[in-house]
């Protein structure tokens, strides 16, 4: 335990370089884009005087370092400023959207991993015959689709042909879980079809690798059966790569799902990074781009120690 | 057994879930769902404002003044306005009864500590420029002398006081309640007289407005912002839906009633659909093509008119608006008024003409770089139309695509030989032409500079005849033509779709919905 602490923290701590090296990047990145959020904030008929005017009541007239440097101290201390475009504070605004991603996120690769694992074995199992080759063309098919037209076909077909969910909005699982639930099936199928594609065939392609080895040979030739060998034997060891891809997945797509948001009306982390570029919201950008990365590094972090779990070989020291 | 009382209990709480869905969406039956593109900026009228801010906003409060639908002014609060034999003094009597949405009386100190924060620097009031200072109406006092009357005072007579009290963009110089802001002066949300109230905004997904239960109706016909706005609905929620896919395909289930800004490019499919009303009315923006008369190429103005004789400028709209809108040369919209003969006629096509100018000018195929955006189609298509057109009289254009706040930002900067732009609506023809007029050393987003045009456009703010104005512009119209800083393209279309079951929704050429007076057809 003391060895696992010991590592958590050594892990935690080396995420502060990747952090600042983000922040810095982001900061400087983002302010090389040309626009202007005073001229966005004011539109056509300001004149370059109200325009400097309000750059310097939003402190944009002062040199980008000294911006940077104010900036990072803030956020030592846990403020990441507030939104250029309605003044609402950067923090409560991330996590706010957040929930809702995370919940598409987590409930979609979840079932898309319960999906994945029996389908990419089964498909290893039976390989080259024609459940393999149909799980393979349909895998592929599935990762080949853009998640915006796939979303937009479900969304015509369950939500405007049959009628059956709605179209466009949100409701918080909080205020009236029932009517939650109607609103995020579309976008929770459209993710998890695209997802399960992506996991299947990595849990095929580990499982075939597996199913070589001597010590598979050496378990049936003991005599056991078919599916003890692939629970037993197969599973666990084919499904540690699959493990890394859904930690990377994760990392990915809890960053936002900015395509999905945006069909779905949703109101997520990824629509509030998309719609900050646009109105060149620096703190909000800022923001979001420092959280997704904070959000990659402890998703891989919590991969990393579920290794053990699987791989008894694995251990934190 | 167990299973069975767990299936029991199962099917209990769906039962119950879905009674009280039912129950809520029962209770949800008179709101009414208005589509908005993205999220309001904030509550506050004329502050941190966009096009949806303003529309939302002018729903919760009202000014001394208002705009009709054919975009002149008439009384809103006022119940009539004098205006001193100088012009420079404007004496507003308020309405009788009025209240705030807080049940609070409006009197004449209302008003004036509404203005005050207005003209407070601090509060960034967009329109402060417009009264303060060198603005087109330099209010110098405003004076209550009792609870119903309000005396504003101007430096110099002008055309556009009522008008700029009345803009949108200026949150209609709304009159709030003091409650509107907290005990710092903090703005918090509108207590005031519109038709409806805040009731809640979550960000990212819609603001819901409630009717106002002591709205005071003035009475009158219900045109642009005045008259009758007694709500006729329990509430509105304006949702915040970014994809216009998404949008029409929630019109078409159900899950919004009204999209007040439908695509041109969408209105036979919405008139062919008999679940849907589509409204269509002439608008009061401008989409045209810009030059820089600084650029080394563009500054000879046969160039110029050479690129202008090369379109065929009726195909242009026909073809950015799907037939939706005329051409329209002049940077003063089709339904304004003081758009006569001068401003209606749209230049014809003349390629050969063009091909003389340009060898005149000595130009030998040097490449304009042509700026434009996808953030608005019309935009990027017009650029290629264009590009085309030009090409026939030998006219050499690369189009560069831009995201909109870059090509907004090059357009401030003056940092561009020639692009395509759209101008949100003015709504009087002085603010059209000085729309585009400036000193390109003070105002680089200025197209013309031409100090005797300024002189001009500066005089029409200060009379208020319409047939002096008239004249005024359309000798600005001619000087304007001869220089080609510019070529106008249309002034375009609103076109509103909501279902076939509300009643009473009106599109009208300044564009934002008005849910007032609109409702559910009976039975529904």
């Amino acid at each position: 335990m003391h060895a696992l602490s010991k590592y958590i923290a050594k892990r935690l701590l080396w995420t502060l370089p990747t952090l600042l090296i983000v922040a810095v990047m982001v900061f400087f990145l983002v302010r090389m884009i040309p626009g202007d959020p005073a001229q966005l904030i004011l539109g056509d008929g300001a004149s370059p005087e109200e325009v400097a005017s309000l750059r310097t009541d939003l402190g944009l007239d002062q040199p980008v370092p000294v911006q940077f440097v104010y900036w990072l101290g803030n956020v030592i201390q846990g403020d990441l400023g507030q939104s250029i475009s309605n003044g609402a504070a950067v923090l409560p605004l991330m996590l706010d959207r957040f929930q809702v991603s995370a919940t598409i996120v987590l409930v979609a690769v979840g079932l898309a991993t319960l999906i994945a694992i029996p389908a990419g074995l089964i498909a290893a199992w039976r390989q080259n015959d024609h459940v393999d080759i149909a799980v393979v063309a349909v895998s592929t098919l599935l990762m080949s689709v853009p998640s915006f037209w796939l979303g937009l076909v479900l969304l015509l077909a369950f939500g405007l042909k049959l009628g059956w969910l709605p179209v466009v909005g949100f409701v918080p699982f909080t205020e009236n879980p029932w009517t939650a639930i109607t609103y995020v099936i579309l976008p929770v199928v459209t993710l998890m079809l695209i997802e399960v594609g992506v996991l299947t065939r990595m849990m095929r392609a580990s499982a075939i690798e597996i199913l070589r080895l001597e010590y598979v040979m050496h378990a049936r030739a003991k005599g056991l059966s078919e599916r003890k060998v692939l629970l037993r034997h197969v599973l666990p060891n084919a499904f540690a790569p699959t493990w890394t891809m859904i930690g990377l997945v994760l990392g990915g797509l809890l960053g936002g799902i900015a395509v999905l948001e945006t069909v779905f009306t949703l109101p997520g982390l990824g629509r509030l990074l998309v719609d900050a570029i646009f109105a060149r919201d620096y703190p909000v950008v800022q923001g979001c781009l420092l959280f997704t990365a904070v959000i990659y590094v402890i998703v891989n972090l919590i991969v990393d120690l579920c290794y053990p779990l699987f791989d008894p070989r694995v251990t934190a020291s | 057994m167990k299973y069975a009382n767990l299936l029991r209990m199962t099917a209990t709480t769906a039962l119950l879930a879905t009674a009280a869905a039912e129950t809520s969406v029962a209770q949800e039956t008179s709101t009414m769902r208005v589509r908005i593109n993205a999220d309001i900026r904030s509550t506050d009228p004329g502050v941190n404002r966009d096009a949806n801010s303003d529309a939302v906003v002018l729903h919760m409060v009202e000014g001394l003044v208002g705009y009709r639908d054919d975009a002149s002014v008439a009384p809103l609060l006022a119940k009539s306005i004098d205006m001193s034999a100088d012009g420079k003094t404007y004496t507003f009597k308020l309405r009788d009864g009025l209240k705030f949405s807080n049940g609070e009386p409006l009197t004449s100190a209302d008003v004036l500590s509404s203005w005050q924060r207005y003209t407070d620097p601090k509060t960034a009031w967009r329109c402060l420029k417009d009264v303060t200072g060198s603005g087109v109406a330099n209010v110098t006092n405003v004076a209550a002398p009792d609870a119903s009357t309000v005396v504003f005072t101007l430096e110099k007579p002008t055309a556009l006081f009522l008008a700029t009290l009345a803009r949108t963009d200026c949150g209609g110089t709304g009159i709030y309640h003091k409650s509107s802001l907290d005990a710092e002066g903090k703005w918090v949300k509108p207590i005031g007289t519109g038709p409806f109230m805040l009731q809640e905004w979550r960000s990212g997904q819609y603001v819901q407005l409630a009717a106002n239960p002591n709205y005071i109706s003035p009475g009158g016909e219900r045109t642009g912002y005045v008259g009758d706005k007694t709500p006729k609905i329990d509430a509105v929620r304006f949702m915040i839906v970014p994809d216009d896919a998404a949008a029409k395909a929630a019109l078409y289930s159900g899950d919004i009633d009204v999209i007040a800004d439908v695509n041109n490019a969408d209105i036979e499919e919405l008139t062919g659909n008999e679940q849907i009303k589509v409204d269509k009315t002439a608008a009061m923006g401008l989409t045209a093509l810009l030059f820089q008369t600084r650029d080394p190429l563009l500054k000879d103005v046969r160039i110029r008119k050479a690129v202008l004789l090369s379109l065929d400028l009726p195909q242009i709209a026909e073809a950015l608006t799907n037939g939706q809108a005329p051409a329209s040369a002049s940077v003063v919209p089709g339904p304004s008024p003081y758009s006569g003969a001068a401003q209606k006629e749209v230049p014809a096509r003349n390629v050969e003409e063009a091909k003389k100018l340009l060898a005149d000018a000595g130009y030998n195929g040097q490449p304009i770089k042509w700026l434009t955006t996808k953030h608005y189609p019309s935009l990027f298509d017009a650029a290629v139309l264009v590009q085309a057109m030009a090409q026939e009289a030998g006219i050499n254009i690369e189009v560069e695509t831009l995201d909109w706040a870059t090509l907004l930002d090059r357009y401030t900067t003056g940092n561009y030989s020639a692009m395509s732009f759209t101008y949100s609506a003015r709504l009087d023809p002085s603010l059209s032409y000085d729309m585009v007029s400036g000193n390109k050393d003070k105002s680089p987003n200025k197209v013309w500079d031409n100090p005797e045009g300024l002189e001009l456009i500066a005089e029409s703010t200060t009379i208020t005849d319409q047939a002096q104005r008239q004249a005024i512009f359309d000798k600005l119209e001619g000087m304007i033509r001869e220089d080609v800083p510019l070529i106008p393209l249309y002034s375009g279309t609103r076109i509103g779709a909501v279902r076939s079951n509300v009643e009473g929704y009106k599109t009208w050429p300044v564009g934002y919905a008005r849910m007032w007076g609109v409702s559910f057809a009976p039975g529904n």
